[in-house]
């Protein structure tokens, strides 16, 4: 079969046999491909670093007859984690885009919109300031999913929640207004409500250089991972190691 | 013959052909040779253990390399794996003893500082004997986000610490090096 090529972002790896690795892929023409990159494990020389996680790569696969993972022939890097220092913060960060693409993407079906979005976070994960990044990836990619409820209305009588409080549970699809919320429900400041707002008004770049500790959107984040939880029916490891962070 | 060859299978690498070829190995050697090998078998669990100092597997305690007058007790190499060590042994020209972490940090795979055997180091160098530590994990994310967490953790006065050279392998051609490889050779560079 023919040699295909296309844009990539490598997500994970796993060692296969002796030798092999077993690569799960974001391309931008097919959207989540799995393969095999032979020899991979031992001989570093076809690959170099281009298989570590979060890279940007020039792709180079092929098909294999009735066989459902790619045979990797060749990656040429294009971006790599790896230019910039990679503190303990920025790792878990990168491994949380990675996880969430891996977990929330189908195999084999194009997804040019979060392609776009995976490349324009990448950047702004150079630095160890990771709470903006994350939290602008967290709540697109759960946009574009289709998983994300109205952020303006309570999703139990519809009331409007500009201007007044508003709730969310682990349980519950969307925000309560004050005379809903459940027990145990965790409050969404209007702050972090309006940040999303303008989230998805402007580009990641307009954000830069804003002084973001991790308390900036923690209401937010908490809310998207809970919903994005509940739709994969699994805990994200990378969530509960961000939790962990200190800073 | 069948519970061999199962047992074997379960060897990193050994497939169902591997592992059948192994058995009839071991069935056509002599009584002594299968002896010696369940022995060792017995023995590497028996026997074995991580070393109280740096964590190297080691069938005394202090290890060869903790318990040895003549090798630089102020030096040590951090590696992720006691396999690595053979590496650095291999090259003869390490004289220094070395901290084993068993790992390194992979958030993907929910492994964080605190599952690796990083305390330990923490208190040899606070004991104040130690003056430089190599940071010798793998050139990878991982190894990269171990080394720089690592560093930040056992900053003190009066104490060096290294990070291994990244570059271009001796003997291979620049112009088939990929980028990220010449990057890192470039930002490595050392004047003659
Ligand atoms: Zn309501
Ligand atoms: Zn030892």
């Amino acid at each position: 079969m023919a040699l295909k090529e296309s844009e990539a972002i490598v997500l994970r790896t796993y060692p296969l046999r002796e030798a092999d690795l077993l690569v799960t892929l974001f391309t931008r023409a097919e959207g989540k491909v799995r393969g095999v990159a032979r020899s991979a494990k031992k001989s570093k020389r076809r690959f170099g670093g281009a298989l570590e996680p979060l890279t940007y790569v020039r792709a180079h696969y092929e098909d294999r007859e009735r066989q459902e993972l790619a045979r990797l022939d060749s990656f040429e890097v294009l971006e790599s984690p790896l230019a910039a220092e990679m503190s303990y913060p920025r790792a878990v960060a990168l491994g949380h885009v990675a996880e969430l693409l891996d977990e929330l993407l189908p195999d084999r079906e194009v997804n040019d919109a979060v392609f776009r979005l995976a490349l324009s976070v990448l950047p702004a994960l150079r630095d160890t300031d990771v709470w903006m990044p994350i939290t602008y990836f967290e709540l697109w990619m759960t946009r574009l999913m289709g998983y994300l409820p109205e952020l303006s209305e309570c999703i139990m009588c519809g009331g409007g929640l500009n201007g007044s409080r508003a709730y969310f549970h682990v349980l519950v699809d969307g925000l309560m207004c004050k005379d809903d919320k459940r027990l145990a429900s965790s409050e969404m400041s209007a702050s972090s409500r309006s940040m999303a707002a303008q989230m998805f008004r402007s580009p990641i770049e307009s954000f830069a250089g804003q002084a973001w500790t991790k308390a900036n959107g923690a209401d937010l984040r908490k809310f998207l991972t809970q919903t994005l939880q509940r739709h994969i029916e699994k805990k994200l490891v990378t969530a509960g190691m961000l939790e962990k962070i200190s800073s | 013959m069948a519970r061999l060859i199962e047992e074997l299978k379960k060897l990193p690498g050994i497939g169902s052909k591997s592992a059948q070829r192994l058995a009839f190995h071991i069935l056509r050697s002599s009584d002594d040779d299968a002896e010696a090998l369940a022995g060792a078998v017995r023995d590497v669990k028996a026997k074995l253990r991580l070393c109280s100092v740096c964590n190297n597997i080691t069938d005394v305690d202090p290890c060869v390399y903790c318990s040895s007058a003549t090798r630089n007790q102020r030096l040590v190499c951090v590696v992720e794996e006691p396999t690595n060590i053979a590496a650095i042994e291999k090259t003869k020209h390490f004289n220094g003893v070395y901290h084993v972490l068993h790992g390194s940090i992979s958030p993907l795979n929910g492994v964080g500082p605190e599952q690796l055997r990083i305390s330990s180091l923490v208190r040899r160098v606070e004991n104040g004997n130690i003056d430089e530590v190599i940071l010798a994990t793998n050139p990878t994310v991982e190894g990269e986000a171990t080394a720089t967490y690592l560093s930040g953790q056992l900053r003190r006065t009066g104490l060096k610490i290294t990070r291994i050279a990244m570059g271009i392998p001796v003997g291979s051609d620049i112009e088939y090096t990929d980028e990220i490889t010449m990057l890192k050779a470039m930002e490595g560079r050392r004047e003659l």
